[in-house]
Parts: structure tokens; C-alpha cells; sequence
């Protein structure tokens, strides 16, 4: 059987390989996002570049009262800090209104109890920028991970604005879950009730575990080094850094692929729809997943986490992206451990499931 | 002889609908037994139920004189089978495709290299072994089809419509190596609804409609069960319509009819039946323009059989 199962392997490798659409979307549609976030947001990961955005604040008695948000927005708005961010007027609300109606401010932010609430009318990189940082300052004030003297410009953009590297996390996480496209095509190939191919293979006198597990093996195989490349492209092209943390990032890829697979696996078996439709509903997961989680901005995982905690909680581009943040915001390793075994429980389900289903012996219908 | 394969009783059923109704046939040793009948008449379901990748309701199946389960991996290994559709990688070659399907058999890879030529050699591809199948034709893809379920040498092969939408050139090619698969010791289940390949290539035929058998027997068995002896078509322009019931009433004629200017005329037996047409058509001074003699073809007992035309 161990012939049948590296020949088997083999051949599945390579047509892995020689798949132009699947190597697409795997392999070529990532780095080209990638460098589309490079082009995007290169503006914003480097802070010499950045123009001064012109916010207000609204200075009530709730303002005053929070000391935290007080002294954040000063210090980002200081004139000589050489990092400055903002240029802050401190007005009542309806003259806030005013200034953003007449186009003098990109929003204006408003504490209620000690939660922020940013006003805008468009959404660009100013706002962005506005919102990651409020809600930075927010964090910081909840962990009471700094002292108030720790937050200054230096903290925030070293540690925590890098907002280039926010988009790389999702989409790392988006490249993981895309490697499910490698297994719906092969389980369409070796399964009799979804090809004829799969017929041929099911008569042929390899057992059906054989042929899965290799399959499986070689999916994993091609993604994993699609990952590598990524890695390689954003490490080497773009330039990302990831840090001292960057086995434990690849560790959390690699378990963040086969989350994927097993995604594809389940979709693949389960679903009695066209390949071409399996895949739509995979990329549909995906990119559902990677907006809840972030991708598209960050305030959107933190209305998740507050509103709906159970979508993220199952949600595997936010486990592998709350994997990644947890790398750069905690200073223990418990939370990214946390997502790791997530991911891994979550792929041990998927799998039973479609393993369950697959071994079927006879079908009612091919 | 000993028989490949015994089906006893086969049903199996799609929800309500019938689609093999109580099936019971044998296939000997070394014969190519041709399945024939229209589409879905129950062909393609009961091969796949005899290679244990359908469910079935009732009857039971046996392949060498063992019952054919999902498990029965050692049955399997002397089965080939050419399914109807074409089921090759894209991004294999043909000789890499080949080496794909006969490694799930053969593990020795010099063994398997001769049997990849071989089969490369019996559907007429040497010359296309790096091709990828994109660059084949219809008929040559069938061909690979072909070759991919018969490398590995099997004792049983099952052809499920391998011909369909195929060249002429091709068609042949595929005949021929079907006839050698035989002669080297295989046993043969073909299924077609094309009733001339059943013609030239079966020794025995059975024919199915709705699931079930209509007749069974060697083609010039079949056709003695038909009530037509023989067949002359008249190509003959403006024939007067008066002149039918007097062409029914010459001697051994069956059923006359006359449609876009052809006179076909039906003998239920007799000799000389060509020539007395003639006789007949001279003497009323009638003109034509081509006249030929036919034996009954299989489509003419199914025709019989079922009041309606195999293609239908």
C-alpha cells in the first residue's frame, strides 16, 4: 500500500501543480493582493510620509473625566512631537459637526462613558488611520498595558500602527483558507459520485483511504509552499518584517492551511453542487471570514468580538488573525497557543466529518 | 466455458423509477457480450451495479465466481473499465495518464512501463505519448480513455459506450483493439446502443429496454426472431400511390410503405424476392433509380420487440 500511496501522491502532485486556475488563485491572487496592500498602504507604514490629519474632539465632561483619551490625543497632536499625527481641535459637539460639514476635519471623535464614538462622512486612509488609532488608544486604556506616560507616538506607530502589517495578517489568513480550493479539486477527482475519474480510481484495487490520505498529503504539500512563497515575496519584495515572532507566524500559517483544506475537505464531500460552485462557496467563506476578521479594517473584528463573539470564535480567518495580533499585543503566548489549538480542533472536526462521509462505500445515485 | 460474471435477479430502483427490473444474465469466459439498447434502458446502472459502486434493492452478483463487494480488492484487480465519459487528468500527459490508472494496479514500474507501451500500441498512440489531452482530438481522447482502463491487463473489461461521438477512423481503431483485448483472453462487456458495432464486434447480445431483457442470443439468433426475412428499398421518383396495395399482394411481402421517394418493401420469407421486384416494376413500366436488398438488422427486432427505434 505504501507503493500505491506515494504513486498515488505523486501523480496528485503533479497535476496540483500543472492546475493554472488553482495555482492562481492559491499561489498568484494572494502576492498580487499583497502587493496591491504594499502599493495602498505603503503611505501609512511609513509614518515620515504621513500628512497631519485634522480631527476634533468633543470636549464635554466626559472628555475631561478620561484622562486616558486626554492625554493619547494630546500627545498625537503635539506640535512638536516629529511624529504627529493629528491636528486636534477641541470643540462642542454641534461646532464639531460644523467643522466636519464644512470639510475642515476628516471626523470627529466623542466619548460616551468610555467608549469612543468617531463621527465621519467618507471612508479613506485618514479615516482609517483615525479609527485604528482610536481604538488603539481604547485597548490601551482597557489592558492597562502602558502607563499613561507610555503612550506617545512611538509606542503606537512602532508597536501597534503598522497598519500595512494588519492587512498582511488577513491576508496570510485569506492565502490559508484558499489552499480548501486544492481540496475540493482533488476530492472531485478521486470520489465516484463526483467524476468519472473517481469512478475509475474506485474500482481500481487501492483502498479509498489510501487514495484520500495521499491526496490530502499533496494538497497540504502545494500549500504549504504556495504559503512559502508568500512568505517569501512579502519578506523579500515587500519588505514586511515579522518580527522576532516569525516561526511562531509561520507555525500559525501552516496550521491556518490545513484549516483551509479541511474547509475545502468538508465542502468537497458534503455538497452535491458543481465544483465550479464549491469553490464560489469556499472563496464566499474566505472573504466573508476575512472581512469579519479585519481584513477590509480593523474596527470590523472589534464590532464582532463585542457583538457577536461567537462568529469570530468559530471563524478560522479570525482565529489565525487574532493568532497574529496576539503575537504583537500580549506579552505572553497563551491567546496565540489558544488560536493554534482552535485552528487544530476546528480542522480535527471538519475532518472526522468528511472522513464519516466518506467512507461510504456505495452510492445510491452516480 | 465458465462464466465471468453472474447476475441473479438484479432490481435497482431511483426512488420510485425502476431502472433494472429483475435482471438475471452470465457472461462466459473469452466472449464480448454487447449490452444493447437506447439510453436508459439500465446499461450503464447495472455495470455499475455489478462493480459494487451502486446500491441495488434485490438479486446478487458474482464476478469469477466470488460475490463483488466494495472490499473485494482482489476481484477488482482483474477488472478494467472504460466508463462513458472521458476520465483522464488534463494536466497529464497521455503516457503519464496511462502510468497514473495502471499504477493503481501494477506496482513493479518495468512491468508497468511495458504494459503502458502495449496499451499505447493497441489504441493507436505512440506517436501522442507527451500530448497533453488538450491537444487530442475527440477520437483520440476516447482512445486514451480506452487505453487507461486496459493497461494493467485486466481478465474482465467493462466498455460503456466507448465510441460515442467518435470518428469513423477512431471508431475502428477502437474495434479492432477490442477484438485483440478478446483474442489475447479478455472477457468483454460492451455496451452501445449503436447496433452496428454490436454487429461486427459482439459474439453475444442482449438487448435491454427499460431495465429489462427483451432478448438475448448471438445476432443471427436475434435476427431469425425478427418476422422480416428481408428488406428491398426502390429509390423511385413520383410513385402512384395505387400501386401499394398491388406491391402487398406479390408473393411473401409483409409491409409495403413509400415515403421521400422510397418504396421500402418487407419479406417475411422466400427467395428471389430482389429479382421479382424488379420483374414487377418493369412490367408496370415504373422508373427508378436505385434498388438493393437488405438482411434485418438488430434495430429491425428491437423495433419489433418494442414498437420503437433503438436511437429513440
Amino acid at each position: 500500500m505504501i507503493d500505491m500511496f506515494f504513486h498515488n501522491f505523486k501523480y496528485i502532485l503533479k497535476t496540483l501543480f500543472k492546475n493554472k486556475m488553482l495555482i492562481f488563485w492559491t499561489f498568484a491572487f494572494p502576492i498580487i493582493l499583497g502587493t496591491l496592500f504594499h502599493l495602498a498602504f505603503s503611505n501609512i507604514a511609513n509614518n515620515e510620509k504621513l500628512d497631519i490629519i485634522d480631527i476634533a474632539i468633543v470636549k464635554d465632561e466626559e472628555f475631561n473625566k478620561n484622562i486616558f483619551f486626554k492625554m493619547a490625543f494630546k500627545e498625537l497632536s503635539d506640535k512638536k512631537n516629529e511624529e504627529r499625527l493629528f491636528h486636534t481641535q477641541y470643540v462642542d459637539e454641534e461646532k464639531a459637526k460644523k467643522l466636519l460639514e464644512d470639510g475642515e476635519i476628516i471626523g470627529y471623535l466623542k466619548l460616551e462613558g468610555e467608549t469612543p464614538k468617531i463621527t465621519i462622512i467618507s471612508n479613506g486612509i485618514d479615516e482609517t488611520v483615525f479609527k485604528y488609532v482610536t481604538e488603539q488608544v481604547l485597548q490601551m486604556s482597557q489592558t492597562g498595558i502602558f502607563e499613561i506616560e507610555d503612550i506617545n507616538i512611538k509606542n503606537i506607530s512602532n508597536k501597534n500602527l503598522d497598519y500595512t502589517m494588519i492587512e498582511f495578517y488577513t491576508l496570510i489568513a485569506m492565502a490559508a483558507l484558499y489552499g480548501g480550493i486544492f481540496s475540493i479539486w482533488v476530492m472531485n477527482q478521486i470520489m465516484p459520485d463526483l467524476s468519472a475519474k473517481g469512478k475509475r480510481i474506485a474500482i481500481s484495487p487501492i483502498k479509498k483511504g489510501t487514495i484520500v490520505l495521499s491526496s490530502f498529503l499533496a494538497s497540504y504539500i502545494v500549500q504549504l509552499i504556495g504559503m512559502a512563497l508568500l512568505f517569501a515575496y512579502t519578506i523579500l519584495v515587500i519588505q514586511v518584517d515579522y518580527g522576532v515572532y516569525s516561526k511562531l507566524v509561520v507555525l500559525l500559517a501552516a496550521v491556518g492551511s490545513l484549516a483551509g483544506l479541511s474547509i475545502g475537505l468538508a465542502i468537497g464531500v458534503l455538497m452535491k453542487v458543481s465544483e465550479n460552485s464549491k469553490t464560489g462557496i469556499l472563496i464566499g467563506i474566505t472573504m466573508i471570514g476575512c472581512y469579519l476578521a479585519g481584513m477590509m479594517g480593523i474596527s470590523m473584528k472589534n464590532i464582532v468580538d463585542k457583538g457577536a463573539p461567537i462568529v469570530n470564535k468559530v471563524n478560522p480567518a479570525a482565529m489565525i488573525t487574532d493568532g497574529f495580533y496576539s503575537l504583537y499585543y500580549y506579552e505572553t503566548l497563551d491567546r496565540y497557543w489558544f488560536d493554534v489549538i482552535s485552528l487544530c480542533i476546528f480542522s480535527g472536526v471538519l475532518i472526522l466529518i468528511s472522513f464519516r462521509n466518506l467512507r461510504r462505500k456505495k452510492y445510491d445515485s452516480i | 466455458m465458465e462464466n465471468v460474471i453472474e447476475v441473479r435477479n438484479l432490481v435497482k430502483k431511483y426512488k420510485e423509477i425502476i431502472a433494472v427490473d429483475n435482471l438475471s444474465f452470465s457472461v462466459r469466459e473469452g466472449e464480448i457480450l454487447g449490452l444493447l439498447g437506447p439510453n436508459g434502458s439500465g446499461k450503464s446502472t447495472t455495470i455499475n451495479c455489478i462493480l459494487s459502486l451502486l446500491k441495488f434493492q434485490g438479486g446478487n452478483i458474482k464476478i469469477f465466481g466470488k460475490e463483488m463487494t466494495p472490499n473485494s480488492y482482489e476481484l477488482k484487480s482483474k477488472i478494467g473499465v472504460v466508463f462513458q465519459d472521458v476520465s483522464i487528468f488534463d494536466e497529464l500527459t497521455v503516457y503519464e495518464n496511462i502510468d497514473y490508472f495502471c499504477g493503481l494496479y501494477v506496482k513493479n514500474k518495468e512491468t508497468r512501463k511495458k504494459y503502458i507501451e502495449d496499451a499505447l500500441k493497441l489504441v493507436g498512440l505512440e506517436d501522442f505519448q507527451k500530448f497533453y489531452p488538450k491537444k487530442l482530438s475527440g477520437g483520440l481522447l476516447r482512445r486514451l480513455n480506452i487505453a487507461c482502463g486496459i493497461a494493467h491487463k485486466p481478465k474482465l473489461i467493462f466498455l460503456d459506450e466507448p465510441t460515442v461521438a467518435v470518428d469513423p477512423q477512431s471508431r475502428n481503431n477502437i474495434l479492432d483493439g477490442i477484438k485483440q483485448l478478446r483474442d489475447m483472453g479478455a472477457t468483454v462487456v460492451y455496451t452501445t446502443h449503436y447496433m452496428e458495432e454490436v454487429e461486427i464486434l459482439c459474439d453475444r447480445v442482449i438487448i435491454l429496454d427499460k431495465g429489462k431483457i427483451i432478448a438475448e442470443g448471438t445476432t443471427d439468433e436475434l435476427k431469425q426472431r425478427a418476422s422480416i426475412e428481408e428488406k428491398v428499398t426502390v429509390e423511385v421518383n413520383n410513385l402512384d400511390v395505387r400501386e401499394l396495395p398491388k406491391i402487398k399482394d406479390l408473393m411473401n411481402v409483409l409491409e409495403v410503405s413509400y415515403e421521400d421517394n422510397l418504396l421500402l418493401v418487407t419479406y417475411k420469407d422466400g427467395k428471389n424476392n430482389l429479382v421479382n421486384m424488379i420483374t414487377y416494376l418493369k412490367s408496370k413500366g415504373i422508373d427508378y433509380q436505385k434498388i438493393y436488398s437488405e438482411r434485418p438488422t438488430l434495430n429491425d427486432v428491437f423495433l419489433e420487440l418494442t414498437g420503437k427505434e433503438l436511437r429513440d
